[in-house]
């Protein structure tokens, strides 16, 4: 009895084993199987280099300005070329003719051009001059549509309608927003260098349309834009002491933020363009306060026998960065928008000035002067990655482009200042066209 | 004093026999030392090391080294021309087309036949590899022979039968090895198409890469060199792209790209998008020998661009 029990035991126990054994078994086989099919590769390293595309001319349909599909496309080329990530492709290498948007383009022939990707458009004008816009993204290799949007505007805003097709390409190719519809106010100076006349100026971000937004009587600093693209914020000297005015640059109208006994520096608006932060001088100090634009109301945020200045909030309102000679030299610290203990965060060689927080919030412009030259550069909010992108006599005033991956600066080799991009890798420096010289610009957030 | 006389003359002697014999015996034996192993040194280049087979290190050279295998595979249903050949063969009894060494017909033939671990992954009852779970339950005398697992098992081919055909006594002392064996039961024996008990040289680590390193470090330059990842993102994780490619065996694509891993930032797309590119742009791979088809006519690849982003 305890024998066969025994062996009833034995039994059902090695059955249990065996099946697990065999689920075992049939798993290792499962995971050999697919081990043993499946090839695995790990490729870690890629090549940095622009994406060939192919800007066809958009067919035009009944437009009033037969020109304004190559208009159009040879913005788009210019704004992605000057990306420094697309490589347009010369349109007379091109096999195909696009004469509709509506089939399949021959890939065959594009990919022959060595185009990766193709953007195919047409542009249309109804009865009342309104445009219709329409474009296609397509994949060359793969053969696959990316991205299809359609637009309309007036007709005056042609241009606008090429920047926004280029900032959706753009965004389908790289992942990253674009910048492309977007602003930047700078400073034009004319005249002789020891009358010029300084005047604000705007214009799209790729130089054209420049508008004069004051006619030259006062000296006008440090237009800076708000988090909405039709304000800006700019120190004035009109009849003695700078002050600090806010202006609309649609209707021209402008108001003063700030009028206190002593000079006002270096302004610039809250990322909720609530308040305006500056630095004020009185005797041989300057400190940083921040105006409530709603109730006027002013809060001091350093209380030191030192110079603080050039204040630049983070994305999130939380931490503003500022320059200041605390430690001796000029250096860049980082501190609670509120006030507060501050952290260093530059430790190089030389003096540090004029941070800018990247609407990213990842890295920190600002320029450099070691050695009697000055450099852009940009480092994390934390002071490390330092990364010098342009360096020579004199580079000033950075500002970040929308997406965060662009800087505009000027540059002022003797004669007199121009502006220039270089994007965060340093590798795409760029001048930037302006009727005549031109210095401080701020970019402006993406219009729409 | 003639007692001490006595003692002093054999002291002398034995002393002296003492001496001689130390003397003779220590010139008579010199000391050997061990006989040194000579060792074969054979200059090896880079891709001769990424091609070592799996095998035992001081197993004789052969000069086709033949895999280590301890079973007949299963023959696998091909689809490529040779298999095609023998089938042919088949139909047509009367011509005699000589069998290509590798694929032969008798082993090709039983891919389609049910019972195929009956047939093709047959045993020796006195190999020494029997599951030693087979074993106690023979000694228990009961056969349940759970059929479940069996069957589950026989479709998950490559697992070693269960099913010892011979009633074995209850005991063989000669068969102790096999009790005494605690090797996994379900580990796999190394299959090939023919039986080869002697190991060929190698070494133990060896994993049989008949697809070469240089191959491999080709194909991943090739993909580099036209991969362009968007470099952008917040959070890098999200570059990350797993794509499938199935290859014909010129090179060429057989499916587009399929890519394994999802996601919804415009970062992944860009990023999804730049490794379809690459793997397209990329035909033919024309670096991967087509002798070694099987072994690349399916790959996984990982694009991971952080380490290229970071710093």
């Amino acid at each position: 009895m305890t024998s066969r029990a025994g062996s009833l035991t034995l039994s059902r126990r090695s059955a249990v084993v065996l099946s697990a054994g065999a689920a075992a078994g049939a798993l290792i086989g499962l995971f050999s199987r697919r081990a043993g099919a499946v090839l695995k590769l790990d490729v870690t390293q890629g090549t940095i280099q622009p994406i060939p595309i192919a800007v066809p001319e958009f067919v035009a349909v009944a437009t009033t300005d037969p020109a304004i599909g190559r208009n159009i496309s040879e913005i788009i080329g210019s704004n992605l070329g000057r990306s420094g990530l697309f490589a347009p492709i010369d349109p007379a290498a091109f096999l195909e003719k696009i004469t509709t948007i509506d089939t399949l383009p021959r890939f065959p022939d594009w990919r022959a051009v060595n185009a990766q990707a193709l953007v195919t458009g047409r542009i249309s004008q109804a009865d009342g001059g309104r445009l219709k816009a329409e474009f296609r993204l397509w994949d060359v290799f793969a053969g696959q549509q990316l991205d299809g949007k359609l637009y309309t505007t007036t007709a005056d805003n042609w241009r606008r309608i090429g920047h926004i097709i280029s900032d959706a390409i753009y965004e389908r190719l790289t992942g990253e927003k674009g910048y492309f519809d977007s602003r930047v106010v700078f400073v034009d100076e004319s005249g002789p260098k020891e009358r010029r006349i300084k005047r604000l100026a705007l214009m799209d971000q790729d130089g054209a349309n420049v508008r004069y937004l004051t006619r030259g009587e006062d000296l006008v600093l440090t237009p800076r834009f708000s988090s909405s693209p039709d304000t800006i914020t700019y120190m004035s000297y009109g009849n003695g002491d700078p002050r600090v005015y806010l202006m609309n640059i649609e209707t021209h109208q402008r108001e003063i933020v700030s009028n206190f006994p002593g000079m006002t520096f270096s302004p610039r608006f809250s990322p909720d363009s609530q308040r305006v932060i500056f630095s004020l001088q009185r005797g041989g100090n300057s400190n940083l306060f921040v105006m409530d634009l709603r109730s006027k109301e002013t809060t001091r945020l350093t209380d030191m026998q030192v110079i603080d200045t050039a204040p630049s909030y983070s994305p999130d309102g939380a931490y503003i960065c500022f320059e200041s000679d605390r430690g001796g030299k000029q250096q860049i610290y980082v501190m609670a928008a509120n006030g507060g203990a501050a952290q260093r965060i530059s430790f190089g060689e030389g003096s540090y000035s004029t941070p800018v927080w990247s609407p990213r919030g990842d890295y920190i412009a600002f320029t450099k002067q070691a050695e009697g030259r000055f450099a852009i550069g940009i480092m994390r909010a934390d002071g490390s990655g330092e990364r010098i992108l342009t360096e020579g006599y004199h580079n000033e005033g950075p500002t970040w482009a929308p997406n965060g991956r662009v800087i505009m600066f000027f540059r002022d080799p003797g004669g007199g200042p121009s502006l220039y991009t270089v994007d965060v890798t340093g590798r795409n420096e760029q001048q930037v066209r302006t009727p005549s010289y031109a210095s401080d610009p701020s970019w402006s957030p993406l219009l729409q | 004093m003639r007692d001490m006389r006595t003692a002093t003359t054999i002291s002398i002697i034995g002393h002296a026999a003492v001496l001689l014999w130390s003397v003779w015996s220590l010139a008579a034996h010199p000391l050997d030392s061990p006989p040194a192993d000579s060792l074969p040194v054979d200059i090896v280049t880079a891709s001769d090391f990424s091609k070592i087979t799996q095998g035992v290190k001081d197993a004789p050279k052969a000069e086709t080294p033949k895999p280590l295998a301890e079973k007949v595979a299963e023959a696998k249903p091909v689809e490529d021309t040779t298999a095609k050949l023998v089938e042919k063969k088949e139909v047509k009894a009367a011509r005699d087309l000589p069998p290509s060494p590798e694929a032969k017909p008798v082993e090709t033939k039983p891919a389609e036949s049910k019972p195929q671990k009956d047939s093709t992954a047959e045993k020796k009852p006195s190999d020494a590899k029997t599951d030693p779970i087979a074993e106690a339950l023979e000694k228990s005398q009961v056969k349940p022979e759970p059929k479940k697992p069996e069957k589950a098992q026989a479709d998950k081919t490559p697992v070693p039968p269960k099913k010892p055909a011979p009633p074995a006594p209850k005991f063989d002392p000669k068969r102790v090895e096999a009790l005494l064996d605690k090797r996994d039961p379900a580990r796999l024996a190394a299959a090939a198409e023919t039986l080869s008990p002697a190991a060929s040289l190698g070494l133990p680590s060896g994993r049989d890469a008949q697809l070469s390193m240089s191959e491999l470090d080709a194909l991943r330059a090739r993909l580099a060199r036209l991969w362009t990842p968007p470099a952008g993102a917040p959070d890098p994780r999200e570059l990350i792209v797993l794509v499938r490619m199935r290859l014909k065996s010129d090179g060429t694509l057989a499916a587009p790209p399929e890519v394994l891993n999802s996601g919804h930032s415009p970062y992944y797309l860009a990023a999804r998008d730049s490794a379809k590119r690459a793997v397209i742009r990329g035909q033919p791979y024309d670096m991967l020998r087509p002798e070694h088809y099987e072994q690349w006519k399916d790959i996984e690849i990982t694009f991971d661009p952080r380490d290229m982003i970071r710093g």
